[in-house]
């Protein structure tokens, strides 16, 4: 056990040592001046470039560089904005919770209306339930995100006027920020008609999470269904049987285990698939999380921002899905350290 | 592996026209194969197949509705946009370029991360574990944030694009091939080349690629729909694919701002990435049932 | 894990299916439109882009208009938006004297600044305000001449710096402009967006703290809105200035939610997201007129939309290769297909609605055969390459700048001209417009008051091309000469005479091809009361109620 954490401390440690030096090394790679595309400040004078040259180490050698360029990421100094010269860590700190709110939810619709969904399947494989099932998640499945956010814009926004299609809360609520997760804010906030900006709040909430869970809750019915398709074939399972289990029984004291086991870390690599996913779906609904923020900096080609933004995405998503695969191995340490998902 | 038999001569199919037989019992599968043909036709085919050039503007016929339409002229099937290029010329480029791009990247990302897998499973040790965890890695970043960095080093672009799905797509395959040839390396008929004294190119052209393909084509599969999503994402953010060159995804996000006067802009393009991305999976997972049927009788 | 039958589990899925529904029928049903006390005490006004500064002194954009000059600030005179005529604002009389060289301004009393979480205000608006406000701009020495880049675009185009020779102060509410030379669109120039009346105690405190540059960020103005917050791309919040020196019906809260597609705007105005739009696609002004909860607002608009080349540029520096160009395009399509018909065709620089507006004026045609025969003379190859900027925001005079440049484009390759489109964000396209980074642009100008004198002096005069309004980058003596003379009378038959005869300079040099003269749009829903068109530039919100 402790070995095993060795080796993932160790794994995520070098993995994101990786991507700091990628991160170190993009000033260099992106066109225009390197100086600009580090401190995303276009010096107006040469006293100003020579002064900036000395706070970034530019003219020491390469390791002295990034040994400083540690030092600023470690402190929370990222620099600032070429294009709204806002402090980046101020900017990633109010973007990134509106992301990582808006997949989690969605993550939890998925998990909720997925997982039992592809039991259920799973169980009764080749009926009609199970059918419908199959059919509903490849369907699901073939949706491009960005074209179902429009439809859901298109028929409860435009349509039926039932709910808005942009940002996360009205913006006449003046919600101050503290977690940067909207509905903490607004429950926690000292301001007039709470209960009306949850409520609004939580409309804004329905269609972009609603977008991304779909396409998420067919890729985990059929990863369920697989699972315990497979599970239900199992010697054991037909062991228990002849011993005069009920299907109850069986299903679980043996089934149910042993078939969410390899669901977790099939969830893991599904993180990278549903961060994507959320980038696009924000963009779409305005949503100003980090993925609408990125897209905005490639537009504006604001290159500090972008490199601040991919090393704080893929730090995150590197993590937490090491971290979700440390877990499903220490769980279930039977499982083949190499085994990949096929849906 | 067929069992057993009493009657010898009876219909022994070879691996893959069992496959194929076991495939051709599921109407759905076989449509879905239908509608692939179809876009590969139309990817081969689209310039012959369209009646008009789809950049060609035509300032007189400006978000004509299409034919089946009240007011739609026969003209032009599809109707026209904005700009006057009819929509349906534009909708068989756009597919070509979408789906045309995404299995030649899928092709390129399957030789580059089959080979590196087939290095990864026959040898062992540092160069292997290297590999492994700068595929992890590289696994975990999300595709959009590769393409978004090499779009920013290298500009907006189909071919940028298609890259950034490739080096997204290739640790998939690396790890697939790599834990089936370490599987299939401790099997008997290896061991058996091995005693022979077969090289280890040899043991691999000979007996582990030929039961390789089966393998490799379901996997082809799932990620030919996860780049056809991919590309016409990036296209939709208009990262991709740029002006003159016809894309799915980009047409449709250039449909938006006609979305209230012209909603076919925007449903046609969406319904035809969907389309495409439905007979891939659909016929996928007809490959993977009739895999599995095949194995169990 | 509990234990239950498949059968209860199935039961209690379709239970669970059924409360969810239930849910998520109340939360979206009895919502509809039902407005509660603080969006009833707030309007949202949906504009098309993120403003490059808060103070319009350093922008012509009306962009950065629109968020700060009637919001924020007063002006000394303003326009009457009917009928363009001059009226007190923060000066409640004002008095020429009889050579047209001095001007004195009595200001109103009693008038007070914002008091803010980041400034509290310990005196009223007086004579010292106006002074430092003018002064900011006009005098080259002046400490807060170079914070925030020293550049004043709107007053250096003009050259009125170099018109205005003192500003003095008479007593505490009477100030006096003396001028070099007697300048007969003066006094509109102070009824402008852009000659708001900063606060003079703030900038001193600001110049004491250190922080001088947060003036512009961080603004402090007389306006009927005091500025809360600005995220860029995102939004900018105001609050009701319960001290306005005028009675102002406004809401509580004011909100510019930025939102650069246009078909995005209107989805919102239909949703009910937004009360009011900024520049409605032409596609949509159809659909508003027939929904029943929307209104358009519309108003010939005193503006010209246009196509400059870079005539400092080669081959552009060629007058041949600029007509050619010229001739290559069907403006004619180009109004149906951009404008939808919403437009009159432009000839010149000036709309009918002016004075100075030459009917008789000729116009290059649709000619392709003759264009390509001038390029050849002017030795400009098949196929060669030139670039069109295409402005990437929404304006009345070009509401779809990207379509238009395709369509020119396929024009253009009739004639072996092969374009490449070039769009970057509003701040930096106009940041590398002014360094004259472009051949070809396509953009516009909007009147700021009712002069003629306002188009034909920023556009195209010398003085404009460092100030960045003159987008053509040219510089001809004999059009500076008539244009500085149609200002030295005050005789409108004399000054129309001049304007004419720059015509003609602009039709033989075609430094620019006008296209339009467009409508102006604002889309409103029906429960906000009071919004007028302003066609003298920025959006005003001073009278503007939500209907109970």
């Amino acid at each position: 056990m402790i070995n095993l954490l060795a080796r993932y401390v160790n794994l995520v440690v070098l993995t994101i040592a990786a991507l700091i030096l990628i991160s170190f090394s993009l000033p260099y790679l992106f066109p225009g001046d390197v100086l600009t595309n580090m401190s995303g400040i276009v010096p107006e004078s040469e006293a100003q470039r020579a002064a900036l040259e000395g706070v970034y180490k530019l003219n020491s050698s390469v390791f002295v560089q990034f040994w400083y360029y540690l030092n600023t990421l470690f402190s929370g100094n990222w620099g600032v904005s070429f294009s709204s010269q806002e402090s980046l860590f101020d900017a990633v700190s109010i973007a990134f919770p509106a992301t990582i709110e808006l997949i989690t939810y969605a993550l939890l619709i998925s998990v909720v209306v997925g997982i039992p969904l592809g039991f259920i399947g799973g169980i009764w494989h080749h009926k009609p339930f199970d059918f419908g099932v199959v059919t509903f998640s490849v369907v699901s499945y073939s949706f491009p995100v960005f074209w179902l956010a429009l439809i859901f814009i298109t028929i409860f926004s435009l349509q039926l006027g039932l709910l808005p299609l942009s940002g996360r809360v009205n913006l006449l609520y003046d919600v101050p920020h503290h977690s940067g997760f909207i509905i903490v804010d607004i429950l926690v906030a000292d301001i007039p008609h709470k209960a009306d900006a949850l409520y609004d709040a939580l409309q804004h909430l329905i269609l972009p999470t609603l977008s991304i869970a779909f396409v998420t809750t067919a890729i985990f019915v059929r990863f369920t269904r697989r699972s315990i398709m497979d599970v239900m074939e199992k010697g054991y399972i037909d062991a228990a049987k002849s011993r005069g289990f009920t299907t109850k029984q069986i299903f679980f004291k043996h089934g149910l285990r042993n078939a969410l086991l390899p669901i977790l870390p099939l969830m893991a690599m599904q993180i990278s698939t549903l961060i994507t996913n959320a980038m696009v779906v924000e963009t779409i609904f305005s949503w100003p999380g980090i993925g609408n923020w990125l897209i905005q900096a490639i537009y504006q080609r604001d290159y500090p921002a972008i490199r601040i933004g991919m090393l704080v995405v893929s730090v995150f998503v590197v993590t937490l899905t090491f971290t979700i695969e440390f877990l499903s191995r220490a769980i279930d340490p039977a499982r083949d350290k190499f085994e990949r998902a096929t849906i | 592996m067929p069992r057993f038999s009493l009657y010898q001569e009876e219909f022994h199919p070879s691996p893959f026209m069992h496959i194929w037989l076991e495939f051709k019992r599921s109407h759905f599968a076989l449509v879905g194969l239908a509608v692939l043909l179809m876009f590969c036709g139309i990817a081969v085919l689209a310039p012959l197949m369209s009646p008009y050039d789809p950049n060609i503007q035509n300032t007189n016929a400006i978000l004509l509705p299409p034919a089946w339409e009240g007011n739609g002229s026969i003209s032009h099937i599809f109707g026209t946009d904005a700009l006057g290029r009819d929509v349906f010329s534009r909708t068989l480029h756009g597919a070509r370029t979408t789906f045309g791009s995404s299995v030649i990247l899928v092709i390129i990302a399957l030789l580059i991360g089959v080979a590196l897998g087939t290095l990864a499973g026959m040898n062992k040790g540092v160069k292997s574990s290297v590999l492994n965890h700068l595929l992890d890695s590289l696994m975990a970043v999300p595709t959009l944030l590769i393409a978004i960095i090499i779009v920013a080093i290298l500009g907006t672009g189909l071919l940028n694009s298609m890259m950034a799905i490739i080096l997204a797509l290739i640790p998939q395959f690396v790890h697939q091939t790599r834990s089936f040839v370490r599987e299939e390396m401790k099997k008997d008929y290896v061991l058996l080349d091995k005693l022979d004294g077969a090289s280890s190119a040899r043991i691999f052209w000979k007996s582990i690629l030929p039961s390789m393909f089966e393998l490799l084509a379901v996997q082809s599969t799932l990620a030919l729909s996860v780049a056809i999503i991919d590309i016409s994402a990036l296209g939709f953010l208009s990262l991709g694919a740029q002006v003159p060159l016809v894309e799915l995804g980009a047409s449709l996000s250039q449909s938006l701002e006609v979305a209230y006067s012209a909603p076919w802009l925007v449903a046609l393009p969406g319904f035809c990435i969907f389309l495409m991305v439905l007979a891939v999976n659909i016929v996928g997972e007809g490959l993977r049932s009739a895999l599995r049927n095949r194995l169990i009788h | 894990m509990t234990p239950f039958s498949l059968q209860t589990s199935k039961r209690l899925k379709q239970k669970v299916v059924n409360s969810l529904l239930v849910g998520c029928c109340l939360l979206t049903s009895a919502c509809s439109q039902q407005k509660t006390d603080i969006t009833r005490n707030g309007i949202t006004f949906c504009s098309e882009s993120s403003p490059a500064s808060l103070n319009p002194q350093l922008d012509t954009s009306s962009t950065t208009a629109d968020a700060s000059s009637h919001q924020i600030y007063d002006r000394l005179l303003e326009f009457n938006t009917d009928n363009g005529r001059i009226e007190p604002g923060l000066a409640s009389s004002w008095l020429v004297s009889n050579d047209g060289l001095t001007y004195t301004f009595q200001l109103r009393k009693g008038v007070k600044f914002h008091s803010t979480d980041y400034f509290t205000p310990s005196r009223n608006f007086n004579a010292d305000d106006v002074i430092f406000s003018i002064d900011r701009w006009r005098v080259v020495s002046h400490p807060y001449h170079d914070i925030s880049g020293g550049n004043y675009p709107y007053f250096d185009s003009l050259g009125l710096g170099n018109t205005i020779k003192d500003v003095k102060r008479i007593n505490g509410y009477r100030v006096e402009i003396s001028l070099y030379k007697p300048d007969s669109s003066f006094l509109a120039n102070l009824a402008t967006d852009f000659s708001v009346i900063l606060s003079a105690e703030y900038a001193m405190a600001l110049m004491k703290d250190g922080s001088p540059s947060y003036l512009d960020r961080f603004p402090i103005g007389t306006g009927p809105y005091k500025f809360l917050s600005y995220r860029k791309d995102q939004f900018i919040r105001y609050q009701r200035h319960n001290d306005y020196f005028l009675d102002s019906k406004g809401p509580e809260n004011l909100v510019f939610d930025i939102t650069p597609k246009s078909s995005l705007r209107v989805a919102k105005l239909i949703t009910g997201e937004c009360d009011a739009v900024a520049f409605p696609s032409q596609n949509d002004l159809e659909t508003i007129r027939e929904r029943d909860d929307l209104t358009l607002l519309e108003k010939p608009g005193l503006n010209v939309g246009f196509w400059a080349f870079n005539t400092t540029k080669a081959p552009f520096n060629d007058p041949r290769v600029r007509k050619a160009l010229a001739l290559a395009i069907d403006k004619t399509s180009l109004l149906e297909a951009v404008y939808l018909g919403q437009a009159t065709r432009a000839k010149s620089l000036v709309p009918s609605a002016s004075w100075a507006h030459q009917s008789n004026m000729q116009d290059l045609g649709y000619n392709p055969v003759a264009a390509r025969k001038l390029l050849d003379e002017a030795g400009i190859p098949f196929n060669f390459t030139m670039n069109i900027w295409a402005m990437p925001v929404q304006r009345a005079y070009n509401p779809n700048a990207m379509k238009m440049a395709q369509l020119m484009s396929s024009y253009l390759a009739d004639v072996g001209v092969t374009v490449n489109i070039v769009s970057y964000d509003w701040a930096r396209f106009r940041e590398n417009l002014t360094l004259g980074m472009h051949d070809s642009v396509l953009i516009g100008w909007s009147a700021d008051n009712g002069d003629p004198d306002n188009f034909y002096r920023p556009l195209l005069t010398c003085a404009a091309i460092p100030s960045g309004t003159n987008r053509a980058r040219w510089c001809n003596e004999e059009y500076d000469v008539l244009i500085e003379s149609a200002l030295n009378t005050e005789d409108e038959n004399e000054r129309r005479i001049f304007y004419h005869r720059a015509n003609q300079v602009i039709f033989r040099e075609t430094p620019l091809v006008p296209i339009a003269h467009a409508y102006q749009y604002q889309a409103v829903s029906n429960n906000i009361q009071g919004m007028v068109i302003n066609p003298f530039g920025g959006i005003r919100f001073d009278d503007v109620e939500r209907t109970p």
